[in-house]
């Protein structure tokens, strides 16, 4: 039955007949359910007496109810709403037991008494009436519905129904421009009343000449200008429109470089340190006769642009990291140990499971190869070029991560989200491969973006207080991947995207001239998915920012937090690196032998190296927020991205605890320091020094920063677990309804390690 | 000081474990109780070494001289070259007699004097009161009673005098039981809930052979049963591996039969003994002290040495103890061979998750005191105090650190104290400073009158108890009431940085969450006093009330006078010192606070004021103390 392992006679045994009882206790109720749809949402299929398997021991959670395809997501609808906690992060746009289409990794069909299952594709047949369907989830979800008391034949058209429709032929067919289409008709009255430009977006889009003009003067990039060779994508099909180049260099000389670089993509400006040297991505050369040639060219003009005319330095990215396919295998390991494999099981082995994925491996070697380019421009006054074959992979993971770590302003919110615009959506990278949105070609996708996600959080982990947003903000982020009704993780290049954009306004009768960001939003507009309340759960109650001012003695003080937060190193002696970074180790050498080096060797005299000093020297002294920020980088510094792996898996959750509880806490002070500034304003009038808050009129309880608000008498206890703000509850992981492992159920297929479909309906 | 051979070595290089370019040079004293290194740069301070050399090792002689590896208790290791290979042998000599002491009255917790008169001397052993813990868990009552039966340690020599023992059981029983179990340690009283009536009783193992019976015994445990009326029936936790229990059988010890106690249900549970710990610790340390790890080196040298499955074993049966306690309601005996390294382990991480008590600062200070130091736990033998058989070493009260430890990780706003007041602990129980861990048991420490001859820790520590304030601590919260249940998700454990590299420069976090708290809730109250005093200017100034300010605090459902707010708000963070009266006092100690931690770093201040001092690069004043008691 099973050509590719054959099935265990035990296999009846996992799951028990506990169906009988089931019925007597719960009658599937008759109720009429209804879907809440989007504009331009339409029901493919639905079937009804559903049960949704809850992971936990027994049955009893179970919710009954209707599972509908639409166009854009499945949908369960519980006949009866469980009393039980609910989620409580709400989407609008998404219901609790919702499930975008795009974010559907594998449909599985299983009939557990023929003992067959199959992994559904686009247009399959099924031979088989299921009595159960698993939907693993990109977000690492695993759901599991059960058609018990369902129809069969109806349980079968849902499912292909599923499977269809999360195929979809080609990208106009996803459910973001039907929705959007809709969407800008249906809300033009408004906008036209309230209309601010870009729809009141404050993340630059680097669409347009005077957002990158904005970025060279943030920067002091004297000798650098806008070009705009590859207007309507002359130049390049996967590089902006508008880019910034030396001013040495003429678009003439750019044009005729242009043609030996892979794709045309000449080198891009990223980024200037104060200290003028340059951060600049740019493809390989083919021909290996132009590569000096070429190369010396870009080399001198990049020099001259430096004011000290300092040498340029290049990082060839694919000679030094893992490739996309390391990066995919790591991910797709890691996922299968953190939410497939059963605890009991690993935990003799977790931490060698753990290194076996190599995903931290890699993570560390992001951040690592990242912070030696910050040294070569921070420490050497250099410039530096990151290269790769294509420069849209890897180049976007370290040179944002170059800029993260040397640049405050991306550690805001909007700066942040404008890092990602510029050296992610427009530099090139091709999300919708990469995302794997078409289920068209596996060997494309590769989790970059989740990969960048996690080094910015093991950052975060390190400098709690230096960014503005928190790792739920990171989290919600890689949700919205997976929902396909933003245009920022849609395309694979500016060029795809301004395209498609057109055809699409053409299609739906948009003016011309609308403003692509106003009738195909990006995702930075999160109003779209959560309400401003929810919204302040992106807020870091302990971010600094450029110092919080505060009203004192009449006089505008600022309080010097970071005064005394640096080094919590017990001694207090100054700290130093100790080998976290080392320039030239090879990084992803592995098992070097552990014997050897556990002998602590005091005979071998080695030098520090220059880098290692610098970095050294930047340990020992205090940090400073609003300055550079280099990672820790010994393996124990390096963590798993507890909320982003194990947020589903109930049996990873904490209650009452979790980083999330010291959260609530500093959420609440800092709303009360708010609350008493506003207060002390009231005393003293406009401050004549600024407004040291947003809004100078106090905050009101529906403007407060902070999601959590203090409260007096202290506000009801708060039952947080360490998944919050996402629950566990309603999503199978692991056990089946009895207690048995899904892995075990699943018969050893390891089905998220290999998309093969097996082949068991063939008779 | 007859066993130093050579007092005083010049040019001594201490070498830095990452780049050895970056030396130190400068003269080596050592002293009966200290180490001291210091450096020939001027303005530099002296590095002390404390009595907590583990061990010495001498390496062979190169070209520029000797190199002499020395490691420490606390997980320190320090990197000598001495010049002159006869110097560096007298060196490594003198280390290694003076790490071994041969007779306790060379400990330093006898040279120990500062600056302290004999009546407070006096009152710092009465600071911790175990009776009024017993009483505080509503002992004695009509199920169990005081027993005098232990007095003069005639019943068990390794026992505390003081214990509660089931009301009903007599003398006689007691005495019966103790000749049926190891060292006479007979089931007593450990934790009592005073909720449910169960109880966490402990012991060592029954001397049962193969097929042996003590009808006192039986008694005995009839009677525990019988002092929880609302259960019929009790568990029994051997907290060994199966085997290693039945191993014990040959020798005429073992386990518990089912068959012969009426109404228990026996349960193994599987940590491991104390040469297992010992060797997995070393392991473990051999990986935290590697110079360059790659990911795997550390993951799977981490992995190999067992330490974190080690320490999630000791957890798990404290916690299979709360929930039978908290939920079932089931009275517990645990014991493993003698009782006083698992058991206490075990007996004592329970307590901690069932009682929220255990989870202040001096609530675990009395915990210690009952599971660890009166019940018997060998300090003296485990911590290696004194020369004697290696084999007897091991880190039971490490583990017991590091799962309280590991807790807090899980629930960062329910212990009262932080990482340092464990730390602190550690290096305390290895340092000898005080007379507290000295001793094997009560007996032994009676005998060496510590009590009238040394100073306890428990004192200092309170006294110093801002040092070791969790400001996440939120005692008045849903989150941190009750029985905590943690996750035991093999990724919940991690490497305790904090304490096994904490003398590795570099190897730790530059922010901790801890720290921004303490900074808002600074500014809080400057706020706070800022507001009352405008507050009060107004009042001074009018009695009219501005309209707008008022309708405002009342929109935010605030408390409408400065005292509610402040009080609300104090309590519900007991890092700041609470002042007695009103909000000018507030002030003071609070810039007080702020100037201390306008030196380099808020937590190097800390450790200032430990008369241990490890931290002796910025320390001027215990420096000078530790040094005039040297």
């Amino acid at each position: 039955m099973f050509p590719v392992k054959p099935m265990k006679p035990t296999f009846k045994c996992y799951l028990p007949p506990l169906q009988t009882d089931v019925k007597k206790t719960i009658e599937p109720p008759i109720k009429k359910l209804e879907p809440k749809l989007l504009q331009g949402e339409i029901v493919v299929n639905e079937v009804n007496f559903v049960r949704k398997c809850i992971g936990a021991e027994s049955s009893q959670d179970d919710l009954w109810g209707k599972l509908i395809c639409t166009n854009f997501k499945v949908s369960f609808i519980p006949s009866e709403v469980p009393s039980k906690q609910k989620s409580y992060l709400s989407h609008l746009l998404l219901g609790e037991h919702d499930i975008p289409l795009t974010c559907l990794e594998q449909v599985v069909t299983v009939n557990d008494t023929k003992g067959k299952k199959k992994i559904l594709g686009s247009n399959q047949k099924l031979k088989f009436n299921p009595t159960e369907l698993i939907l693993y989830c990109k977000d690492l979800r695993i759901i599991r519905f059960c058609f018990r008391e369902t129809g069969p034949d109806s349980a079968k058209k849902v499912c292909l129904a599923i499977a269809h429709y999360s195929h979809p032929a080609d990208l106009p067919l996803l459910f973001g421009f039907e929705y959007q289409g809709r969407r800008y008709h249906e809300s033009k009255g408004q906008r036209v009343n309230g209309a601010s430009p870009r729809g009141g977006l404050r993340t630059p889009i680097f669409d347009r000449p005077s957002d990158w003009d904005r970025e060279i003067k943030r920067t002091g990039a004297l000798e650098w200008r806008v070009c705009s060779i590859n207007e309507s994508y002359a130049i390049s099909p996967s590089l902006p429109e508008h880019f910034v180049v030396p001013v040495s260099l003429a678009d003439q000389d750019l044009k005729k470089h242009s043609i030996y670089f892979m794709n045309q993509r000449i080198p891009l400006w990223c980024w200037n340190h104060p200290n003028g040297s340059a951060l600049v991505r740019m493809a390989s050369i083919g021909d290996p006769l132009q590569q000096r040639k070429i190369d010396q060219k870009i080399f001198s003009a990049i020099t001259k642009s430096h004011p000290q005319r300092s040498e340029v330095i290049k990082s060839d990215l694919d000679k030094c990291l893992p490739n996309i396919q390391d990066i995919q295998s790591a991910f797709t390991k890691i996922r299968q140990i953190c939410v497939i494999d059963p605890f009991e099981e690993s935990e003799e082995r977790w931490l060698s499971s753990i290194e076996n994925t190599r995903w931290l491996e890699y993570v560390r070697a992001f951040l690592k190869h990242s912070a030696e380019m910050l040294y070569l421009m921070e420490g050497k006054n250099t410039s530096v070029i990151l290269q790769e074959e294509e420069d849209r992979d890897l180049n976007c993971v370290v040179s944002s991560l170059v800029q993260l770590m040397l640049d405050p302003h991306y550690r805001s919110l909007i700066g942040f989200q404008s890092l990602v615009q510029k050296e992610w959506v427009m530099a090139g990278h091709r999300f919708l491969d990469r995302c794997n949105h078409l289920k068209k070609n596996d060997k494309d996708e590769s989790p970059l973006f989740i990969l960048f996600l996690d080094c910015v959080w093991q950052m975060m982990n390190q400098y709690p207080a230096a960014f503005e947003f928190t790792e739920a903000y990171l989290t919600v982020l890689s949700d919205s991947m997976w929902i396909p009704l933003f245009s920022t993780f849609l395309f694979n290049s500016p060029k795809q995207r301004a395209q498609h954009l057109v055809d699409f306004a053409k299609n739906k009768a948009i003016p011309q001239g609308e403003d692509q960001v106003v009738y195909f939003p990006p995702v930075w507009d999160w109003s779209q998915q959560f309400s401003a309340k929810d919204q302040t759960l992106f807020n870091n109650p302990m971010y600094v920012g450029k110092g919080v001012a505060c009203v004192q003695n009449g006089e505008v003080k600022s309080f010097r937090r970071t005064k005394k937060m640096y080094s919590s190193t017990l001694r207090g002696t100054p700290a130093s690196l100790r080998n976290g970074l080392k320039v030239g180790e090879d990084s992803l050498t592995r098992r070097g032998s552990l014997v050897s080096e556990l002998k602590p060797d005091f005979s071998l005299v080695r030098d520090e190296s220059p880098s290692e000093r610098f970095f050294r020297d930047w340990f020992s002294r205090p940090a400073d927020q609003q300055s550079l920020l280099i990672p820790l980088l010994m393996p124990s510094h390096l963590a798993l991205w507890k909320l982003f792996f194990l947020r589903w898996v109930p049996e990873a959750c904490i209650s009452k605890g979790g980083p999330i509880t010291a959260y609530h806490k500093l959420s609440q002070l800092v709303d009360e320091i708010e609350i008493l500034q506003s207060k002390l304003r009231q005393y003293k009038g406009p401050s004549p020094g600024g407004t040291p808050l947003p809004s100078s009129s106090g905050p009101l309880s529906d403007q407060r920063r902070m999601y959590f608000k203090a409260s007096f008498p202290p506000s009801p206890p708060d039952f947080l677990t360490s998944s919050f703000p996402f629950t566990p509850m309603g999503n199978l992981c692991r056990r089946s309804g009895y207690g048995t492992p899904i892995s075990k159920f699943l018969n050893g297929a390891r089905i998220w390690l290999s998309t093969e479909t097996l082949a068991n309906d063939a008779l | 000081m007859e066993h130093i051979r050579l007092p005083k070595v010049e040019n001594v290089r201490l070498l830095d474990r990452v780049s050895p370019r970056r030396s130190r040079v400068g003269t080596l004293y050592l002293t009966a109780t200290h180490t001291i290194f210091v450096e020939n740069e001027a303005g530099v301070r002296p590095l002390w070494i404390d009595i907590l050399v583990c061990s010495v090792e001498k390496q062979a002689a190169t070209a520029s001289g000797c190199s002499l590896l020395v490691r420490c208790k606390n997980f320190q290791v320090l990197h000598f070259v001495v010049p002159r290979e006869r110097e560096c042998h007298d060196v490594h000599l003198s280390l290694q007699r003076l790490s071994q002491p041969e007779r306790c009255e060379e400990l330093y917790c006898f040279s120990y004097k500062p600056n302290v008169d004999e009546a407070e001397r006096r009152q710092e052993w009465d600071f911790l009161d175990l009776k009024a813990d017993y009483s505080r868990m509503g002992l004695p009552n009509s199920l169990w009673k005081f027993s005098p039966v232990n007095q003069h340690y005639k019943v068990s020599d390794t026992y505390p005098a003081d214990l509660f023992v089931p009301q009903s059981a007599t003398p006689p029983v007691i005495v019966g039981s103790s000749k049926f179990r190891s060292r006479g340690r007979f089931p007593t009283l450990s934790y009592y809930s005073k909720e449910n009536h169960a109880a966490i009783c402990r012991s060592s193992q029954p001397l049962s052979g193969f097929s042996a019976r003590c009808l006192e015994d039986e008694q005995m445990l009839e009677a525990i049963l019988r002092s929880n009326p609302r259960s019929d029936f009790m568990y029994v936790v051997d907290t060994r591996p199966k085997l290693n229990a039945i191993a014990n059988r040959a020798a005429g010890k073992g386990y518990e039969n089912e068959d012969n106690y009426s109404n228990i249900k026996f349960q193994f549970i599987g940590i491991e003994n104390i040469h297992v710990m010992r060797n997995s610790q070393q392991k473990m340390l051999e990986v935290c002290e590697l110079r360059s790890p790659s990911m795997s080196d550390f993951l799977e040298g981490l992995e190999s040495s067992g330490w974190l499955k080690h320490i999630k074993a000791v957890l798990d049966a404290g916690i299979f103890i709360a929930k039978a306690v908290a939920e079932e309601g089931v009275s517990v005996l645990v014991h493993c061979s003698d009782g006083w390294d698992r058991t206490a382990q075990v007996c004592s991480v329970a307590s901690v998750l069932l009682d929220p008590h255990y989870r202040t600062l001096r609530g675990l200070m009395v915990l210690i005191e009952k599971d660890w130091v009166s019940f018997g736990h060998k300090f003296s033998h485990r911590c290696n105090h004194l020369v004697g058989d290696p084999k007897e070493v091991s880190p039971a009260i490490d583990q017991f650190l590091e799962s309280v430890w590991q807790l807090m990780e899980q629930f960062p706003c329910a212990f009262e104290f932080n990482a340092r007041f464990l730390i602190t602990i550690h290096s305390h129980v290895y340092s000898c400073q005080y007379g507290n861990f000295i001793g094997n048991n009560q007996r032994e420490r009676v005998e060496l009158r510590l009590r009238e001859r040394t100073h306890s820790l428990w004192s200092y520590l309170w006294k110093n108890q801002t040092d070791y304030i969790n400001p996440l601590y939120r005692p008045d919260h849903s989150q941190t009431q009750g029985l905590l249940r943690p996750s035991t998700a093999p990724y919940c454990f991690k490497s305790w940085r904090g304490l096994y590299n904490r003398f590795d420069p570099g190897m730790h976090p530059r922010q901790s969450v801890e720290d921004y708290l303490s900074a808002i809730q600074e500014e809080t109250q400057q706020l706070e006093e800022q507001l009352a005093s405008h507050k009060q200017v107004e009042k001074a100034v009018s009695f009219d009330r501005s309209p707008t300010a008022w309708a405002l605090g009342s929109d935010l459902g605030l408390a409408n006078t400065p005292q509610d707010y402040t009080g609300c708000f104090v309590t519900s963070s007991p890092c700041q010192p609470k002042a007695p009266d009103g909000s000018l006092v507030l002030l003071t100690q609070d810039s007080n606070l702020s100037n201390g931690s306008d030196q380099e770093s808020g937590i190097a201040d800390v450790s200032c004021r430990s008369p241990l001092s490890e931290d002796s690069t910025r320390d001027p004043d215990s420096d000078e103390a530790a040094y005039s008691a040297a």
